[in-house]
């Protein structure tokens, strides 16, 4: 859960298990090791999933594929609750995001 | 309900307005390699000659410009966080540089100087001008520019120049009005194009495409304004000094631009040592690689413009100065970066739909990377054997060289041709 903004934090753990199947194709990292999911929030009445990401550089190519890949992924997980992702690049993505998991992936 | 991020306005630049520009750039290299084979004897004599003239027009138009507007319109978002302003004025640049570049390349090697070659330079000029206005208005709308977008812009406008200058010497040929020999002007056309274009472009586009593949702590946009203004400033001494101070020392803009691009190594060695990505992948390497080669021709025209030269030892190093700046820099640097971006546009097209959900393969599976290994080889040979020919004046030297060149280049097309007709797994 570094990082990650959350109303309820239980449903947090178990989207970003699943978003850790959402890989950035470039870097061959997921999403959440790479500290690109900076909240996701639940609305329990009107059963909607808000997520709010950022790309590792604006305008990033992969932004279309990867928004869409997070959402796919959540509506699976999540079965009813419609899903509605955010770009979000204030503040910028940084290398200091990027969760320990991944520092060790990317120093092989 | 809504998140306290603010909202960012986003869009990708399709593939329709940049993979034409690619295979387009993928048959001219080839083109031009079957060129020089053909050609390979010219290069033991004076520069000026119909086959040189083809070769570096097509090298220069339709292999290093195509891909480079290709690309420009994918990257531009990237570099400048704004969309690309219309797609129908990319597609209008890539249909009237796709007519122009052939009829100009005709023209030089037939040394027809009539209609093919002044309408291939209409609508070259008109292609470019429509690619300004496409990047301006890309550029208007929104936040501050920043350093790389200053760099394109720069660039797309010394683009322009070149292309003008090129026209009026192409009129020259047929309505004779400039007051100096055509070989006089012909240096001024070729540094705005290698200078203002093609090296402001690849600094101002490497400069953030390095650090962001190899996800690199360092960031320094004054040390890259430094060098935009060491470059600009050294190409504008040397074109304005040419009109007014016809005796200035060669070496001023030289020194100028030289510590510019020293600056830029300086900068990619910064780059490299403080990243957290330690795995360099081939197509990186290579350009890696081409960012070095830029010695080559700063060498050579170190010593063309001390003058230490003469007679037959000074047309061989124009020759090599030619060759290694179209063969060796800008072909080094295409090679590598083709395959560290298209394999992404046709994985993005045809995967977008299965990722997260599916199993995908990676992007970097889309080529073959044997066939790109050999076809590294296979340059690098063949580039060291054409210059080693164009030194020592060997006719054999420069066919071999040639016919590697032209395997390199086929192998380039059949690697291009693969992921172009990548299918889903």
């Amino acid at each position: 859960m570094m990082n990650v903004i959350s109303n309820h934090t239980m449903n947090a753990t178990i989207a970003l298990a699943a978003l850790e199947q959402v890989i950035d194709p470039e870097i061959g990292l997921n999403v959440v090791d790479l500290g690109l999911i900076y909240q996701l929030d639940f609305d329990e009445t009107e059963k909607i999933i808000y997520v709010t990401m950022t790309l590792t550089t604006q305008f990033c190519p992969m932004g279309d594929t990867l928004t869409a890949a997070v959402r796919r992924v959540l509506e699976k997980t999540f079965g009813e609750r419609q899903v509605r992702v955010e770009l979000c690049f204030d503040p910028p993505w940084t290398h200091e995001r990027i969760s320990e998991e991944g520092k060790r992936f990317l120093n092989q | 309900m809504g998140t306290g991020f603010p909202q960012a306005d986003f869009r990708n630049t399709p593939h329709t307005a940049v993979v034409p520009f690619y295979l387009y750039a993928a048959v001219s290299l080839l083109a031009g390699s079957v060129l020089l084979f053909l050609s390979a004897s010219l290069f033991t004599g004076h520069y000026f000659n119909p086959g040189s003239l083809a070769i570096t027009h097509i090298m220069a138009l339709g292999w290093g410009t195509m891909i480079i507007l290709g690309a420009s319109h994918q990257l531009v978002p990237v570099l400048t966080e704004k969309s690309l302003y219309s797609l129908r004025l990319a597609h209008l640049t890539f249909w009237l540089a796709a007519c122009g570049i052939p009829l100009l390349v005709y023209g030089f090697y037939k040394m027809d100087m009539g209609w093919p070659a002044k309408w291939g330079g209409r609508l070259l000029l008109l292609a470019i001008l429509v690619y300004v206005i496409n990047l301006f208005r890309s550029l208007q709308h929104g936040k501050k520019m920043n350093v790389h977008a200053v760099y394109i812009l720069t660039a797309a406008l010394w683009l322009f120049i070149t292309a003008f200058l090129g026209l009026t010497l192409v009129y020259n040929f047929t309505i004779p009005f400039l007051p100096q020999d055509i070989l006089a002007y012909l240096p001024l056309h070729a540094h705005a194009g290698i200078i203002g274009w093609f090296l402001l472009l690849i600094i101002g586009v490497g400069s953030r495409l390095i650090p962001m593949f190899l996800i690199s702590k360092y960031q320094q946009p004054r040390l890259l304004y430094v060098i935009y203004f060491l470059i600009n400033g050294g190409l504008l001494f040397y074109q304005l000094s040419f009109l007014w101070l016809p005796a200035a020392p060669l070496l001023i803009p030289a020194c100028l631009i030289g510590t510019g691009l020293f600056l830029f190594v300086f900068y990619c060695i910064q780059v490299f040592r403080q990243r957290i990505r330690k795995q360099v992948d081939e197509p990186m390497k290579i350009s890696l690689l081409s960012v070095s080669m830029i010695v080559l021709p700063l060498l050579t025209v170190l010593v063309l413009s001390g003058r230490l030269l003469s007679g037959e030892h000074q047309l061989k190093t124009v020759q090599l100065y030619g060759f290694v700046i179209f063969f060796g820099w800008i072909t080094a640097l295409i090679l590598g970066m083709t395959f560290k971006t298209l394999p992404f546009i046709i994985w993005n097209k045809v995967y977008h739909e299965k990722a997260g959900v599916e199993k995908t393969p990676n992007p970097n599976d889309l080529y073959n990377k044997k066939l790109f290994a050999v076809m590294a080889l296979i340059y690098l040979a063949g580039f060291v054997l054409f210059s080693a020919g164009i030194l020592l004046g060997m006719i054999s030297l420069l066919q071999t060289g040639a016919v590697l060149l032209t395997g390199m280049a086929f192998l380039y097309c059949l690697n291009v041709y693969r992921v172009w007709k990548h299918k889903p797994v």
